[in-house]
């Protein structure tokens, strides 16, 4: 390694511990912010560590969020540190957190919902519905350029609605690797079909609860009068889903326009017909039939997504060795957010931030527009779940602090809205791993993705926030 | 953050540059490195198994003087701090016997005959270089340029 890069590689370290340091040590009336207690200090030390440690990623991000979760456990929890858990009169501070609560946030409902998903995934992919599935939906489609792509993008991202965003995007990049090197010499067509697959992918996380992490995020504070079910919520994500995926459709083919005259996929795989088969089939169908009808049998989404976990489990079509393969590290990523929100409001710390930058002269849908550009903008640069993670407690405590957010849906608005725009970061190969996964394939370069993946984060953000505003009119929040 | 290394073992200071030459390109992320015997090859699986590192890959060739290419290949493969290095035979001179060795006690992932085909060559090197890391669970990203296309989305597809 050279000497510079071995420089660089203790940089990013340095700032991101250094800065959280200085904030935990320096004397109270340093912050600037009146009235701030020790407790709340600490933890906007965590959070600039978080913020910090999220965008530069030293570590990984995953790591980030174990990190904030023991941090937050030792430092402001009435279980943590003996000497920080009072002050100099031997007074215990009356803002410390309950050290279950932050544990408990590892297995909180959201948490659960994201491993019930898992399994319907882990289950489908072990079981090859995913690949068996998307050979039966694509046939309609044919063989023309314009109409394949689009049967491609519909599959892309109705799958990823279940499945994660990065394995759908794996899944139907491995059908459409081979045919790609078949196009016409110089066709620019080849391009509007590797960046549809991530784009479909990125756009389909958004139609359901479970699509995506951050809708998680979004769920965790959408909690109370504001609670959400899983079908209220894909009365809204669906149609957000269709809309921008016809949109970004159009896009591909004004930007690529396909010469090649007709492209022929192939698929090698057949529904398996064994009785493991029927019952991975019939759990998916019934899970999804469950989710979809909360107010008849009155399970909600976070009962309901244990249910495969356990039919998978007894039947055998998860075993051991799957179960360590499942994705532990992105439900610890959602709980370091969930950690660091709760940190932000128990300790009081939020409500004060909030309440210091002058938003009461700012009308709701400025608030809205320019959280949701910002969250647009981050997600570009770092991982879509860090932003969610980072701007959501900071929203939820927005509205929780009186703001007048009422003409663009009160608290719920302003989630939402910034939880759509967090999942619209795709102008990068590293906005999101399934830009990556298609930049690898050599058919697109950088600018490429970027002409395209700016626009359709801009079209999808216009439509975010007209379908606020429709929301709102029709009296959904 | 642990080193990959991809080592090559060729007693022919010609050879061992130019199969050293048609993997330059994967130095952008890997670390390779040439050995002109088994004996010296050992002394540095040694060294990066003290370091914390990783053998991803080991090429070698099999007529070497003193110890044979297949022969190391055994020894490797029977030592379990290695039991995860890929292993790949690149020789024009194997009997039958040999391979049979080759692929029975030394358990080779690949085996490419010389002359080789550049392209094949480095074809088959990123293959079991996204084989070794997504093996190892390492995280794939910094790599995924150097890694074959068809592992990777395969692995990913089933990792979630």
């Amino acid at each position: 390694m050279k000497p510079r890069k071995k420089l660089l590689a203790f940089i990013k370290p340095g700032i991101a511990t250094l800065i959280p340091l200085l904030i935990f040590m320096a004397p109270a009336e340093v912050s600037g912010i009146p009235g701030i207690s020790p407790v709340e200090q600490r933890v906007l030390a965590l959070f600039a560590l978080a913020a910090l440690f999220w965008i530069l990623e030293p570590i990984p991000i995953f790591a980030t969020s174990v990190l904030i979760i023991v941090l937050s456990l030792m430092m402001i929890s009435d279980a943590g540190l003996r000497f920080l858990r009072q002050d100099e009169t031997g007074q215990p501070y009356s803002n410390l957190l309950d050290y279950r609560e932050i544990m408990a946030t590892f297995a909180s409902p959201v948490i659960l919902l994201f491993l019930g998903g898992f399994f319907l995934a882990m289950a489908a992919v072990k079981f090859r519905l995913d690949q068996s599935l998307a050979a039966v939906l694509l046939r309609p489609f044919g063989q023309k350029p314009k109409w394949l792509l689009l049967g491609i993008m519909i599959i892309t991202a109705g799958f990823s609605m279940f499945m994660s965003n990065t394995a759908t995007t794996a899944m139907m990049l491995t059908v459409l690797a081979p045919v790609l090197p078949f196009f016409e010499p110089g066709d620019r067509g080849r391009a509007a079909f590797a960046l549809g697959v991530p784009f479909a992918a990125n756009i389909g996380g958004v139609g359901t609860p479970i699509g995506t992490p951050p809708n998680a995020i979004a769920l965790q504070y959408l909690s109370g009068e504001h609670a959400i079910g899983f079908g209220q919520w894909m009365s809204f994500g669906v149609p957000f889903v269709i809309i921008l995926l016809l949109g970004a459709w159009a896009l591909l083919l004004a930007l690529f326009p396909v010469r090649t005259p007709s492209i022929m996929l192939t698929f090698k795989t057949r529904f398996l017909r064994t009785p493991k088969a029927y019952i991975v089939y019939g759990t998916f169908v019934l899970t999804v039939l469950l989710w979809l009808t909360d107010f008849w049998h009155g399970m909600n989404a976070y009962v309901v997504s244990m249910i495969p976990v356990a039919v998978f489990l007894s039947a055998g079509i998860i075993g051991k060795e799957d179960l360590k393969g499942m994705s532990w590290d992105v439900l610890w990523l959602v709980a370091g957010g969930i950690a660091l929100g709760l940190a932000l409001e128990k300790s009081g710390l939020a409500e004060r931030l909030v309440a210091l930058i002058p938003f009461s002269d700012w009308s709701a849908w400025t608030v809205l527009i320019v959280s949701a550009f910002a969250g647009l903008v981050m997600a570009n640069f770092m991982s879509n779940t860090g932003t969610a993670n980072l701007l959501l407690p900071i929203i939820a405590a927005m509205g929780a602090s009186g703001l007048l957010l009422d003409s663009v849906g009160g608290t719920a608005g302003l989630i939402l809205g910034v939880t759509l725009s967090v999942s619209l970061g795709m102008a990068l190969p590293i906005s999101t791993p399934p830009n990556a996964l298609a930049h690898a394939t050599g058919e697109i370069n950088t600018r490429d993705m970027a002409r395209a993946g700016i626009s359709v984060g801009l079209i999808g953000l216009v439509i975010a926030l007209v379908l606020i505003e429709i929301l709102n009119l029709v009296g959904f929040f | 953050m642990e080193k990959i290394f991809i080592i090559c073992v060729e007693d022919q200071r010609e050879v061992l540059n130019a199969v050293l030459k048609d993997l330059e390109s994967f130095e952008a992320v890997f670390f390779l490195e040439g050995c002109e015997s088994a004996d010296e090859a050992e002394e540095l699986l040694d060294e990066i198994d003290a370091g914390g590192n990783y053998i991803g890959l080991l090429i070698c060739d099999h007529i070497m003087p003193g110890k044979s290419g297949i022969e190391l290949l055994i020894e490797v493969n029977r030592d379990p701090r290695f039991s995860y290095t890929k292993k790949l035979l690149l020789t024009g001179l194997a009997t039958h016997q040999d391979t049979i060795n080759a692929i029975n006690s030394a358990a080779i992932d690949r085996y490419i005959e010389k002359p080789w085909n550049v392209d094949a060559l480095q074809a088959q090197v990123r293959t079991l270089l996204a084989q070794f890391i997504f093996d190892q669970g390492i995280a794939y990203e910094k790599y995924l340029p150097y890694l074959d296309q068809g592992v990777v989305l395969e692995r990913v597809r089933k990792g979630g």
